[in-house]
């Protein structure tokens, strides 16, 4: 049987190499695609009486508030609407941690981990890239690290998730279809401030 | 270029919502007799306001959910805004 | 001698140490670094600059920013060539090239000066009243002639090769202007803990702070300005950003600024953009935006040299420039005479015209005593000099000052006026601010807010620096307040400045006796009085009549050294109160905006974002032509060799139909459908049963609007009890998505059901023709895949090299055929193996042109039919109508229109010649010699060349469509002078009993 084989979203996007402004300096930014995450939607059932409050997964609670993100080294539970969210992991055996904690007559559980691109940024001005085509207020006191948001960027839907902030450290989902229009406008927004691709 | 605040989301740029019409419309109940002209009303006919209007609209590129606006019509002010379950405060 | 208009001292902004060439109409001149074009080319003696719109008058600079009306060139050449920029607003930077607009051969002889002489065949609305006759000259003669002669500068004809690029920010406080209102306001609210941007629309920040003579606690003005810059950059909660200008006011303070960042920057680095657009959403807006200062109209006031006195002053203080070395000031106020004081200080005396009895005020004090006489009760009735003023007629006023008693000639080389000060409420005004009108400035001053802002300064009429950092330190303070809490107000510094005297209520001069010159108002389009009076006398009475007739006001500088001069000259001639005459309404953009720079960076291929499916890379590297589909790139057909469009497309369909063909249809919509209440609200939204639909099973379904028409379809399976997954077509994919979610939250909240887009999770390929199921087989040689074991509407999981599939047995073609769905890192995989196994088949892969063929000679409906006025009956849908329950749109269905057996319905068209493709909308008419209005039956929905029968084939929409079949028609497309006779047939042209897909 042969292997095979598996290709990320950007495989044909994301070039290894130097970009834009980066001659003789420091702090540049660093631009990489993040792959094989094993990514899940779960939303409660409106009728089930499970207590929000009372569920773990991997050892991490279901966070109730828009922005909130609740996480681990591995795994992260991100709020997507109510009673809605993204659990996204570096575990390969995910869904199994998931089906430990809870069951399809409580909430709808899908797989979607093969339906985003995923982009990590990174760098002192990681933030100034996603000011020049989201509409969100980045400033501190409303955008922190390890808070989420859904928003678009340049027309483009994408979730953005605060990994940390010294230096700042994003990771950027969009629909795999819009893999290339999307990879070209986050690396073209970072090339004033010249980008390392790795 | 609006700023909406989602009831579930907080304040947002008009750019994340998609625009839902009346939310004062009531659909008639599955297999309900109706008449052909309140079922034409439902279908068809709308107010059309200058001032205040009671609106819905869509999260698209947020949370995914509807949600009630009342904006004036002329000045674009919005006053208000809900989740489907609950009533205006102002 | 070159910069021989240079200022003795050099205590402006300009660098006399960086000499910067540039080039103005061929000749290469030389300036400073912090000059502008304008400036420069004063200090180099160059005043003659432009011809103006209509009359092509010579005309020089007036202003020395914002407001200049006449200095407009085409800046650089070639892809970065730019028309009607002013050149007050260019800063210098070494090798600028720039030219003249609106003249030729030259600006010194323009032929286009003709229309000047003949100025008396073009009054305002001249062209209301001409080029009309006769009617033939007007494409052939008039247009071509009108067009030539429209327009300022050239617009480039090469695409823009710089970078644009947009922010977004959001801050507490915006402050607009960075004179004393505005640093009093950003240093006040930043001191109190606000998030504050201060935006200025120079390179230099300080607003009139830079130009006039003034204290502020110990320092002067200018040491002041640059103080509380230095303390602003100094707070992490503060941008400054100048070259700035705030151009637009719009909803829920949302403003946008447009930043240019690189064009006074000799050799930019490649990536930094030119432009920087802005979109700031504030929580309150300070519009701290000054005041501009009014002409005079007078005879012949439009001459190159004749400025406005507060540029002059600006030219010597900041610009270190002399506009002329024998000016005469001209006003009706005290303010001007600091202009003279300046260029006293510059050893030069100049003559003073004032309209006034006398001025008590510091200002005219102090040049009396230097020695100056004034002309009071004086004001000039005309000048003279063709290509720069060389002398002005000076004439005593009579005590109604409303002519003139006696006049003399006095020679000069500039004339400074000044007529008062105009409040620059623009972005107020944008704001929904309704103005109202101060009588004791004879401006408009903001009054009633509709959104956050509010005016300071002498934008708000307030034109003493007391009242301005009062206003400014009180203002930045309680704004910030309400977002920080802090209470940390910062106290307003005492200030010296001039005491001024009233100013005059007089703008516009008297004709000189015997003669009537222009007294020209609007200097951009070339109005002047007589216009006006000519309007007023034609019978346009409000303000808005007179400036669309006279054009008043409409050019690009939007009347800033206008629009008052001319409202108050109506409500003079109309002896109304100027209020009662009314204003225009400001638009954005406050000055105009390269276009550039709103767009940002969707240019080229990145337009707008386009979307691929994993199966992209081979597609493009077996030659696939792409069509849009929506933001979707699909393939259309894959040419071999020579093949034109037709050939492929046939070769492609007549494969499926013979051997076995796949198409990626990953761009179909996918939706996950969980919940207990799931079967129940798939049995709400599609016309047809569901509840009963087993689990393993696919059900193809049709979906209404609430009035009926068919809104999408699509093949929906069962995937376990309460897990089904609906699939939709690509264009209404995302639509659909919304309809769901609109009816689970907004219409029927108690049912208890997810709805999630699949659509990026899994691959689609479809697998079509008489030898797929053997193909099938092969590639999954575990699974049943005979007619009994994976009938028709069935579905199976299976796997292959360790991956999961799930195929369908699902067609859209007509043939037997599957759908093999993989989850999408493995789609391109997949892809190639099914190519690979395929080959001994004869598989080829087929694009959306050959799905096209396929479906249409099958007869099945798609997008061109359910456009949205078709209801299920007109499309042969009817039996998937159930009788039995309600769902969305079935109430409509039984309406009167609706329930007609005539209505329109789909049939199939042969053309009689069995040759003629028909075109897709032509119209169905019974009668080909009938003469017009001809009744239409209806019209033609899809074409294509039926691979099947070697003929044309179509689907129409006809009335009563399916007792016509059999009839000889007509097929006609009036446009294309086409009529192509037909006889229909029906829809199901190819396998009528649908036993293929059963097969």
């Amino acid at each position: 049987m042969e292997q095979a084989q598996n290709l990320s979203p950007l495989h044909f996007d994301h070039k290894l190499g130097l970009f834009g402004d980066h001659e003789n300096k420091e702090n540049l930014l660093k631009i990489s695609e993040i792959k094989d995450l094993s990514i899940f939607q779960i939303a409660k059932f409106k009728k089930s009486s499970i207590e929000i409050e009372k569920v773990t997964i991997n050892q991490l609670n279901l966070p109730t508030e828009s922005l909130k993100v609740s996480y681990n080294q591995e795994t992260r539970v991100l709020w997507s609407g109510p009673d809605t969210w993204l659990i996204i992991s570096k575990k390969i055996d995910l869904k199994d941690e998931i089906y430990k904690s809870i069951r399809d007559e409580d909430f709808a559980i899908t797989d979607i981990s093969q339906s985003r691109a995923v982009l990590q940024i990174s760098g002192v001005y990681a933030k100034n890239v996603l000011k020049k085509g989201s509409p969100i207020n980045f400033n501190e006191n409303m955008f922190k690290p390890n808070n989420c948001v859904n928003t678009t960027y340049n027309g483009i839907n994408i979730l953005i998730d605060y990994l940390d902030d010294q230096p700042f450290c994003f990771n950027l989902y969009a629909l795999r279809s819009f893999g290339g229009s999307f990879y070209h406008s986050i690396t073209d927004s970072s090339l004033e401030y010249g980008y390392e691709a790795i | 270029m609006l700023e909406i605040k989602c009831p579930y989301c907080g304040k947002r740029s008009q750019n994340e919502f998609s625009y839902g019409g009346d939310a004062t419309i009531k659909r008639p109940q599955l297999g309900e007799e109706i008449s052909t002209e309140d079922w034409d009303n439902f279908v068809y006919y709308r107010d059309n306001p200058r001032g205040k209007h009671s609106e819905l609209w869509h999260h698209v590129s947020g949370c995914r959910q509807w949600f009630k606006v009342s904006r004036d019509t002329a000045t674009h002010e919005i006053f208000d805004t809900c989740k489907m379950n609950e009533d205006f405060n102002v | 001698m070159s910069n021989s208009f240079r200022t003795t001292n050099s205590t402006g902004l300009i660098n006399k140490d960086k000499k910067i060439n540039f080039t103005f109409n061929g000749t290469i001149y030389h300036g400073y670094e912090g000059d502008t074009l304008a400036s420069a080319l004063i200090a180099n003696g160059v005043h003659l600059v432009g011809r103006s719109f209509k009359y092509h008058r010579p005309r020089g600079f007036l202003g020395v920013g914002v407001e200049e009306p006449n200095a407009m060139v085409q800046l650089h050449d070639g892809n970065k060539s730019e028309p009607n920029i002013i050149a007050t607003e260019v800063e210098l930077v070494e090798g600028l090239k720039a030219k003249s607009q609106n003249c030729w051969p030259s600006v010194q002889f323009d032929i286009g000066e003709i229309n000047n002489v003949l100025n008396r065949l073009f009054p305002a609305g001249f062209y209301y009243k001409t080029f009309m006759w006769p009617k033939s000259f007007w494409m052939k003669i008039y247009e071509p002639f009108i067009r030539k002669a429209a327009g300022m500068g050239k617009a480039p004809l090469l695409p823009d090769p710089d970078r644009y690029e947009h922010n977004y920010e959001h801050c507490d406080v915006l402050v607009v202007g960075s004179g004393p209102s505005g640093l009093a306001s950003a240093l006040a609210a930043a001191k109190n803990g606000a998030r504050v941007i201060l935006a200025e629309d120079k390179p230099n920040y300080g607003g009139s702070l830079l130009t006039d003579e003034v204290t502020i606690g110990n320092m002067s003005g200018k040491e002041w300005a640059s103080d509380t810059i230095s303390q602003l950059k100094s707070m992490p909660n503060v941008i400054l950003k100048k070259r700035s200008q705030v151009f637009g006011y719009y909803d829920h303070n949302m403003t946008v600024m447009i930043e240019r960042v690189s064009d006074h920057i000799e050799n930019p680095s490649k990536y930094t953009p030119r432009q920087r657009l802005h979109y700031i959403r504030a929580g309150e807006v300070i519009v701290s935006t000054g005041s501009i200062e009014r002409p005079i109209s007078f005879g012949n006031n439009d001459r190159p040299g004749i400025v406005l006195a507060s540029a002059a002053k600006e030219y010597m203080k900041v610009y270190e420039t002399l506009v002329g070395k024998k000016p005469i000031i001209f006003t009706n106020n005290d303010t001007a005479y600091s202009t003279a004081l300046e260029f006293i200080k510059n050893d030069i005396e100049p003559i003073i015209v004032d309209t006034r009895d006398s001025s008590n005020g510091e200002l005219v004090k102090e040049v009396q005593q230097k020695g100056i006489s004034i002309k009071f009760n004086s004001g000039i009735a005309d000048t003279k000099g063709h290509l720069k003023i060389n002398s002005a007629i000076i004439g005593k006023l009579d005590s109604a000052k409303e002519s003139f008693i006696s006049e003399e000639t006095v020679e000069c080389d500039c004339i400074c006026m000044s007529g008062g000060w105009t409040p620059t409420v623009h972005l107020s005004s944008q704001a929904g601010n309704k103005l109202k009108f101060n009588d004791d400035i004879d401006a408009f001053v903001p009054d009633k807010k509709r959104q956050k802002e509010t005016a300071i300064g002498a934008a708000n009429g307030s034109f003493t620096l007391n009242q301005s950092l009062a206003e400014g330190f009180q203002v930045g303070f309680d704004l910030s307040n309400k977002f920080t809490d802090q209470n940390n107000p910062t106290n307003s510094p005492n200030s010296n400045e001039p005491s001024y005297e009233k100013h005059e209520k007089l703008w516009c001069m008297p004709l000189p006796s015997g003669k009537k010159p222009k007294r020209f108002i609007d200097f951009q389009n070339d109005v002047a009085v007589s216009d006006v009076e000519l309007a007023i006398r034609e019978g346009f009475r409000s303000i808005e009549h007179v400036k669309r007739y006279t054009t008043l006001g409409m050019a690009g500088d939007q009347g800033k050294t206008s629009n008052l001069n001319g409202l108050q000259y109506v409500s003079k001639i109309e002896k109304k109160i100027v209020p009662e005459v009314g204003h225009t309404t400001f638009r954005p953009p406050y000055t105009p905006v390269t276009i550039g720079a709103i767009v940002g960076r969707e240019v080229g291929n990145h337009y707008l974002p386009t979307r691929k499916s994993p199966i992209h890379t081979w597609h493009e590297e077996n030659n696939a032509v792409f069509v849009a589909a929506g933001l979707w790139q699909r393939p259309r057909y894959y040419p071999r060799g020579s093949e034109d469009m037709n050939s492929a497309v046939n070769r492609e369909a007549a494969n499926v139909r013979k051997n076995v063909g796949i198409c990626d249809v990953t761009t179909l919509g996918k939706i996950d459908i969980k919940g207990p209440d799931a079967p129940e609200f798939l049995n709400r939204v599609y016309t047809n049963a569901w509840l009963k639909l087993p689990v393993g099973k696919a059900r193809y379904g049709v979906m209404l609007r609430e009035d009926g028409m068919v809104f999408d379809d699509g093949t929906t399976s069962r995937l376990s009890e309460n897990h089904f997954h609906m699939t939709t077509t690509t264009a209404q994919a995302a639509n659909v998505l919304s309809h769901l979610e609109y009816y689970l939250q907004v219409v029927w909240p108690d049912l208890d059901v997810n709805v999630l887009s699949t659509t990026e999770q899994w691959s689609g390929i479809a697998v079509a023709g008489p030898k797929s199921r053997d193909l099938l087989s092969k590639l999954f040689p575990d699974v049943d895949m005979s007619n009994e074991g994976l009938p028709f509407m069935g579905l199976v999981d299976s796997s292959m090299d360790g991956i999961k599939a799930r195929i369908y047995r699902i067609s859209f073609s007509g043939e037997l055929a599957y759908e093999v769905n993989v989850e999408s890192n493995y789609g391109l995989y997949m892809w190639k193996k099914i190519m690979e196994v395929g080959q001994s088949f004869d598989i080829q892969p087929y694009g959306t042109e050959a799905l096209s063929t396929l479906r249409i000679e099958m007869g099945h409906v798609a997008g061109a039919e359910l456009d949205g006025r078709t209801i299920p009956f007109d499309v042969g849908l009817n039996s998937m109508v159930s009788q039995k329950k309600d769902f969305i749109g079935k109430r409509s269905l039984s309406k009167d229109a609706f329930t007609e057996s005539d209505r329109q319905t789909i049939v199939g068209l042969v053309p009689l010649d069995k040759k003629t493709k028909i075109p897709e909308g032509s119209h169905i008419i019974e009668d080909n010699s009938a003469v017009a209005p001809i009744p239409k039956l209806g019209h033609v929905s899809s074409s294509c060349w039926s691979v099947e029968y070697n003929n044309p084939f179509s689907i129409a929409i006809i009335k009563d469509g399916k007792n016509k079949i059999g009839k000889n028609l007509y097929a006609v497309s009036p446009l294309k002078d086409i009529s192509i006779p037909v006889e229909v047939v029906s829809s199901h042209y190819v396998d009528p009993e649908g036993s293929r897909v059963r097969s």
